[in-house]
């Protein structure tokens, strides 16, 4: 006989049940790392090496077993654009509902950066290096350091070898303007002289004529700043049109693009150090599973990229234990309050504006698709 | 003397973008179709080229190889994309998008096979040495100009004296006057989308080699081809060839004037004073209705 005590109690497990399912199933749920990279167009080059490095990172944090629950990639185009980055970060927050997503390119982070802010979700870069990135959000992370950390190592270097007098070619969008806006003060202070600056829409693809201007007046240097494919056919039209000067320039040259280029040989450029013998075991571990899944040695970008996923794996690992939800205010609250992290490569300290420290090195393009380490 | 340094580099550029521009034009002068896939072919063209050169055939397999490609895919777009549309609706913007979503295929794959960065080929051709009162000017200049000339002889000679050529200049204005001529609208519109298509292969084969090229290069090809276009004069080869060089010299000589990201916009800003000072161009002629 069916009393009305167990009507009830059938009713409420029956109400009850889809709300611990959900529970259950988002317990077991993966963890969404959103990824806003360029896929398409000139600077999709770039998108295919942060996707590379990312990958990898997923791959390592799952095989530690840190984590309770999986890690899941959610990729959404930026178009390197800021329209792309709004419309991606809207997408990974409201419709993935990212918990954490990785994300370059200054226009895209700072077109990104007041929707992941509202949604208090963390946004990580590890992938651009203008100065005015820093302090973008309370949930806007530079994993990478940003270029007034690469001036004075570069700054210091140019002046050892007497390049004083500089041109500058730069592309009119936030990230050239945001590094222009540095380096001014910066050479000035070091003892050299701007005698011209070039901006160039990001777009612009015919450069014989500014080679021409830069020719006439003779500089010891030329430090350009720009992206993708663009830089490679500035290098190229340069060298091609008698600029024999030193051509100087930021971490995003380093692509295989321009390491390939005949015309790069001799650029000089700043990054963060990195040495993909070191002993250490995440570095080793990163290296010899970029080596085998790719037969090639790994970039700097690569490092970041896997290094952003391992630093949200140890964090999100942290409030696991701690019993706590990972969410964007955890995760700052853990980076803050630990603040030294043992990445691939040595140790990265953030601070209180979650900027990253690292090692940074003034390299040289070789011309056989690889750099060295002069600085 | 930097003022002849700009002008030769624009030189360059404009012959470029002259002989590009030459074959949208001739395909839109010819059909009135909005050949957008015009840039696809283009980057097509070079990547090809680039491909068959680096795998030995050298300048002239790669030519012959590039040639090959841009024919059929020009031809290929005229049947199987142009035609069957026009059958049925033949509206303008439904060609225009299917063009458009052509060259979106294009570039995705060539994204695919050829990846997405950066791709040049380095020959001591494109590099510039001082020459005549310090101008620099690469030997690549004067191959371009040789080129570039030979081509529109070519082209000049087939359209005035054979009597495809004079078909094809009919084409546009009556096709079935053509066929009382005992000539096929449908092979010479096919004809002449093999033709424009052919004149992609010697401009992308020297951007190879002078600047390099990516895969995204068509929309650049397609906008200046349609400036040129509009310059020139719709319907007029002749104008669309003149009007890409005035926009490559525009581009380069106004870093004078203009700072240097404005070089881009120059060309435009030549298109909008004709648009709004010469609608029908340099050879266009005048319409009333």
């Amino acid at each position: 006989m069916i009393s009305r005590r167990k009507v009830m109690l059938g009713t409420a497990a029956a109400l009850a049940a889809p709300q611990l399912m959900r529970v259950a199933s988002a317990q077991d749920a993966p963890y969404i790392v959103g990824t806003l990279f360029p896929m398409a167009g000139p600077n999709a080059e770039y998108g295919e090496i942060f996707m590379a490095g990312a990958t990898l990172g997923v791959d390592y944090v799952t095989k530690s077993k840190v984590l309770k629950r999986p890690i899941e990639l959610r990729s959404v185009d930026s178009l390197s654009t800021p329209q792309g980055g709004a419309v991606g970060m809207s997408r990974l927050v409201n419709v993935d509902r990212a918990d954490y997503v990785l994300l370059a390119f200054t226009g895209v982070c700072k077109a990104a950066a007041p929707i992941g802010g509202r949604a208090k979700t963390i946004m990580c870069n590890p992938g651009s290096v203008a100065p005015d990135l820093s302090g973008l959000s309370p949930y806007f992370w530079n994993m990478i350091p940003l270029v007034t950390k690469e001036l004075d190592p570069l700054l210091t270097w140019m002046m050892s070898k007497s390049l004083k007098r500089v041109s500058a070619i730069y592309v009119d969008d936030p990230f050239g303007n945001g590094v222009m806006t540095a380096l001014k003060p910066a050479l000035a202070k070091a003892g050299g002289q701007m005698i011209s600056t070039y901006p160039i829409t990001p777009t612009e693809q015919v450069f014989t004529a500014l080679a021409a201007k830069i020719r006439a007046e003779n500089p010891d240097a030329v430090y350009f700043l720009s992206a993708g494919a663009q830089q490679v056919e500035l290098v190229k039209q340069l060298r091609n049109n008698g600029i024999t000067q030193q051509l100087v320039s930021a971490v995003g040259v380093n692509i295989p693009s321009i390491l390939n280029l005949p015309e790069a040989k001799g650029l000089v450029f700043t990054d963060q150090a990195t040495n993909w013998n070191s002993t250490d075991p995440l570095m080793k571990t990163f290296v010899e599973n970029y080596r085998a899944k790719y037969n090639k040695d790994p970039m700097p970008y690569h490092l970041n990229f896997f290094n952003a996923i391992v630093l949200f794996g140890i964090l999100a690992s942290t409030l696991e234990k701690q019993g706590k939800p990972v969410n964007g205010d955890n995760l700052r609250e853990q980076l803050l309050a630990q603040r030294k992290f043992a990445l691939a490569g040595g140790t990265g300290e953030f601070d209180d504006v979650c900027d990253i420290s690292l090692p940074v090195a003034v390299d040289e393009v070789t011309g056989d698709g690889k750099f060295k380490q002069i600085g | 003397m930097l003022l002849v340094q700009l002008i030769v580099s624009g030189l360059q550029t404009g012959l470029l973008y002259a002989v590009t521009a030459a074959g949208f034009a001739m395909i839109f002068g010819a059909t009135r179709i909005f050949h957008v896939a015009h840039g696809a072919v283009f980057a097509l063209a070079g990547y090809v080229f680039l491909s068959a050169y680096t795998a030995g055939f050298g300048w002239t397999g790669g030519a012959l190889a590039a040639t090959v490609i841009a024919v059929a895919f020009g031809a290929g777009m005229e049947r199987f994309v142009y035609r069957p549309i026009q059958r049925h609706e033949a509206s303008f913007f439904t060609v225009f998008v299917a063009s458009f979503g052509v060259s979106i295929i294009i570039q995705s794959l060539i994204e695919m096979i050829f990846g997405r960065g950066f791709v040049t080929l380095t020959t001591p051709l494109a590099q510039a040495r001082p020459m005549f009162g310090g101008i620099y000017i690469a030997p690549m200049f004067w191959i371009v100009l040789v080129v570039t000339l030979v081509v529109f002889a070519v082209l000049w000679a087939f359209l005035r004296f054979t009597r495809t050529g004079i078909g094809l200049r009919a084409l546009s204005e009556s096709p079935e006057l053509l066929r009382a001529y005992g000539l096929s609208a449908q092979r010479l519109s096919a004809l002449v989308f093999a033709i424009g298509s052919v004149l992609c292969v010697p401009a992308a084969i020297l951007k190879m080699a002078i600047t390099g090229m990516q895969p995204s290069v068509n929309s650049h090809v397609m906008l200046i081809s349609l400036a040129s276009t509009i310059v020139g004069g719709v319907g007029s080869i002749t104008g669309a060839a003149l009007g890409g060089l005035l926009l490559g010299i525009a581009e380069n000589v106004s870093i004078t004037l203009l700072d240097s990201q404005w070089s881009e916009a120059a060309s435009f800003i030549v298109l909008f004073a004709f648009i709004l000072l010469r609608p029908r161009g340099l050879f266009g002629y005048a319409v009333t209705r």
